[in-house]
């Protein structure tokens, strides 16, 4: 009986089957809903721009995607990482030393770049690395690990700078911090990075062997195992690439800023863990990937912005909204996406 | 013994799970002091009633009596708390703990201070445990004792929470003989304090030494309850199979080899020793055990992910290095399917991509999904799956169909060994001899198949060759001809 009721489904997918619809989505409805924040983000411009002239601007949109640039740079690392069901604590503190040991090169051992830059996003990846290699070699938790890590990054960071500010950077680090293409109103040099980035991880989770390979060792490892894949080596290059970003949105930050500041600027993981999480990454792995990632920069940026752009919010009062509609979009994630339902079985 | 008082009286009970009927009108009794053995096929039963009696279905037909009293439990803590206790096949005792905080694990004695009370706890611990004949030092961690003595302590355990009657689900499947002669010895002393046994095993050999009655299962019925002193062996495997057993054990395999393409030489590890076994192209080799028997973890290891002491693993005359990795053997033509679909199948992904997943190494650094779809659709279609179209999402297949995907992942690119490990657990008739001509297809090609299973039905229906494992060891090798049949392999257990 069932195979009967079967039939006519398995035709109809007989016949799409070999032509374009083999590329799409197995359903685009599936797809809407997989994208649940999307109806967040909508929500949010929606409202803004009816709550404030200032806000559609296209100078404002602009500083929108400056201010979620960094972050986005941190993001895409970290949806690797959270991918294959690892974490990743230590970006905010690599963020700090790769600035504070790119302008020590720099400035005071007089370094030509671009060896600072790179010798400081290389020293990035190389923590990433080492994160990597104590959780998958030594079976450490990743988020002690990734904590061990990003003391010690921090600690390098003051022991360099002497708790001091270096103000003389690079002009390399500033072009790409603060930077224009195409005159004083042109597009920001960080946001074409941040661009970069993404779209880059984009092609390899999506297209690549190993961005599977990255899925499939967060969704189901032994499945990943009994497939052949090498999943201690996947999860170590995961907290590499993420340590590698990290380092990249060191520089970028540098620049933008204008110097390099000896204190770790922890609100910038806190910020990019919750981002990647709000835009529908799961922290338990294989599931999420980089179109998530941007709809959940956006909804940070988005609400940061927005709010300061209604001048009768209490100043005071932000933080406290910001929390609140975080929350309420988690929940239309989740109601959304019905996993809640699921779970219970 | 007949004139002890009945403790526990199950009368006419039925249960079902959505279509299938797990137990008809089955009558159970238990006596005080009495070791009652529940013996019968994977499938017949027993692990429904041990539920019922523990507490763990309440949703059932029929009369439960516990002292001339009905009841009905709603959960095992209600059972334990009048005096029901089980132990199950995996134990739950904490490994960590010490001995004696295991054996009072939410039952901890305090001082008037209401801090734990360490001296009593020990000094009881170790009382109680030298009543049963064993001294250990209560303090150290149970996890550093073997897996005999954790039993003991689990036992012990469920005793001091107050229980009369234990039920022990298959007690002795992970025991070395050693230990099995000690928990038989517990079982004797544990009569003589006039608790009550119910004992659930495959091992036929042990229940006709603990038991005095036994009572066989076959399709959720009650075939029969008999007195262990009037029994033999044959009988009860003959009332468990539902027929006349054969009497003579078939000859032993001799068999000239053409082209072996999977050789084991004396493989040791912690969980099996001693394997010796050779697959030819074009056969199909049943290896048969008991849970407990280390056949999965042999499976495991051949194809690389189980850690391995010592022994030799060849490969179409390709000598393996010890403790090789999946990729290894995968690029040399060893394919796995496991006995759990759960680990092995992404349930999100579409078929084509849970097909295609070991042999991404093979499609270069960007796999295209019309190759993919390519590659996967030929598996798919000779193994039958239902609905067939390759991108619907694996985990709304049913169990049958999963398994089908399993395999047609290892049949895309032909492998040279295939090992699968339960094909047809928990699946229907009609699943299960799919699944099984799928097998001999593969047979009929020149594959070398290695078939893993404790499914004696499974074993039989497709193998050329059995071999019979039991606690880590080959006790036979058999040919699969007219002669072989279930009993003969049960009785090798």
């Amino acid at each position: 009986m069932t195979a009967q009721t079967e039939t006519p489904k398995a035709k109809r997918g007989l016949k799409s089957a070999g032509g374009i619809a083999d590329r799409l989505p197995a359903s685009w409805v599936g797809r809407l809903r997989v994208l649940a924040p999307l109806w967040t983000l909508i929500a949010l411009i929606l409202f803004f721009s009816l709550a404030s002239e200032t806000f559609l601007r296209p100078i404002n949109l602009n500083n929108i995607l400056a201010q979620v640039s960094t972050l986005a740079i941190l993001g895409t690392g970290m949806t690797f990482v959270l991918l294959t069901g690892e974490i990743d604590l230590s970006i905010a503190s690599v963020v700090t030393l790769t600035g504070v040991l790119a302008a020590h090169l720099f400035a005071n051992l007089n370094w030509p770049e671009p060896a600072p830059t790179l010798a400081a996003i290389g020293v990035a990846t190389l923590l990433g690395i080492v994160s990597g290699v104590a959780s998958t070699r030594f079976r450490i938790p990743s988020f002690m690990s990734t904590l061990a890590v990003s003391l010690i990054a921090s600690g390098l960071g003051i022991f360099i700078s002497k708790g001091r500010i270096i103000f003389e950077i690079s002009e390399l680090s500033s072009f790409l911090g603060s930077g224009r293409i195409g005159g004083p109103n042109g597009i920001r040099v960080l946001v074409i990075v941040a661009a970069v980035c993404l779209f880059t991880a984009h092609l390899v989770l999506r297209y690549t062997r190993y961005g599977r390979y990255v899925y499939m060792t967060g969704a189901n490892k032994s499945a990943a195992r009994l497939a052949g894949v090498n999943t201690g080596l996947i999860t170590a290059s995961a907290l590499a690439i993420c340590g590698f970003t990290a380092g990249l949105a060191g520089i970028v930050n540098m620049g933008r800023l204008g110097s390099a500041q000896p204190q770790v600027i922890n609100s910038l993981l806190i910020d990019t863990i919750g981002a990647v999480v709000l835009g529908g990454t799961a922290l338990t792995g294989g599931r999420g990937g980089i179109p998530q990632t941007v709809v959940g920069l956006l909804i940070y940026g988005t609400l940061r912005n927005g709010l300061d752009n209604i001048p009768s919010i209490d100043s005071f009062l932000k933080e406290f909204i910001t929390g609140v509609v975080l929350l309420v979009a988690l929940l239309v994630n989740v109601v959304f996406s019905g996993k809640a339902p699921r779970d219970r079985t | 013994m007949n004139g002890a008082p009945t403790v526990l009286e199950l009368k006419n009970i039925s249960k079902n799970f959505l279509a299938l009927q797990a137990l008809q009108n089955v009558d159970f009794d238990l006596r005080e002091g009495e070791s009652h053995a529940l013996v019968g096929e994977n499938g017949a039963g027993k692990s429904t009633l041990m539920r019922i009696l523990a507490g763990i279905y309440s949703d059932y037909e029929g009369e439960y009596i516990l002292d001339g009293q009905p009841v009905r439990f709603q959960s095992p803590a209600e059972a334990l708390h009048r005096g029901i206790g089980m132990i199950h096949q995996e134990l739950s005792v904490i490994p960590e703990l010490s001995v004696a905080e295991n054996l009072f694990l939410g039952r901890q004695p305090y001082t008037r201070w209401g801090t734990v009370d360490w001296k009593k706890m020990n000094e009881t611990a170790k009382e109680e445990l030298r009543g049963l004949g064993f001294d250990l030092d209560v303090t150290r961690p149970l996890g550093q004792f073997s897996l005999g003595t954790q039993q003991v302590v689990e036992v012990l355990s469920v005793i001091l929470s107050g229980a009369r009657v234990l039920i022990m689900d298959e007690p002795t499947s992970a025991l070395s003989p050693g230990e099995v002669e000690r928990l038989i010895q517990l079982i004797d002393d544990l009569r003589k304090q006039k608790r009550s046994i119910i004992y659930i095993s495959h091992f036929l050999e042990e229940v006709m030494r603990v038991a005095d009655r036994i009572t066989v299962l076959r399709d959720g019925r009650k075939v029969a309850t008999l007195d262990r002193a009037n029994t033999t062996k044959d009988q009860v495997i003959s009332l468990i199979l539902g027929r006349e057993i054969n009497a003579v054990l078939p000859e032993a395999v001799s068999k000239t080899h053409e082209r072996t393409l999977l050789e084991v030489k004396d493989l040791n590890a912690d969980v099996f020793q001693d394997i010796n076994l050779k697959v030819d192209a074009g056969e199909i080799v049943g290896v048969y055990g008991a849970i407990g028997a280390g056949h999965f973890d042999l499976a495991r290891a051949i194809f690389g992910m189980y850690r391995v002491d010592s022994g030799q693993i060849t490969v179409d005359g390709e000598p393996f290095p010890l403790n090789h990795t999946a990729s290894h053997a995968i690029a040399r033509g060893v394919a796995y399917a496991t006995e759990s679909r759960r680990k092995s199948l992404l349930m999100d992904e579409p078929i084509y991509r849970n097909v295609t997943l070991p042999h991404l190494a093979r499609m270069g650094l960007i796999p295209r999904a019309s190759r993919e779809l390519e590659m996967a659709r030929p598996a798919v279609a000779s193994v039958n799956v239902q609905p067939p179209d390759p991108r619907s999402p694996v985990g709304r297949l049913s169990g049958g169909n999963q398994q089908k995907v399993a395999i047609a992942r290892w049949i895309t690119v032909p492998p040279k060994v295939l090992i699968v490990s339960e094909p047809t657990r928990g699946m229907d008739v009609g699943a299960k001899s799919e699944v099984l001509s799928i097998l001999l297809n593969l047979r009929n090609q020149d594959y070398a198949v290695l078939v893993v299973s404790s499914e004696p039905e499974t074993v039989l229906a497709v193998a050329d060759r059995v071999v019979v494992m039991s606690r880590g060891r080959i006790v036979a090798h058999l040919q699969n001809d007219a002669t072989l049949d279930k009993d003969v392999l049960m009785r090798l257990l």
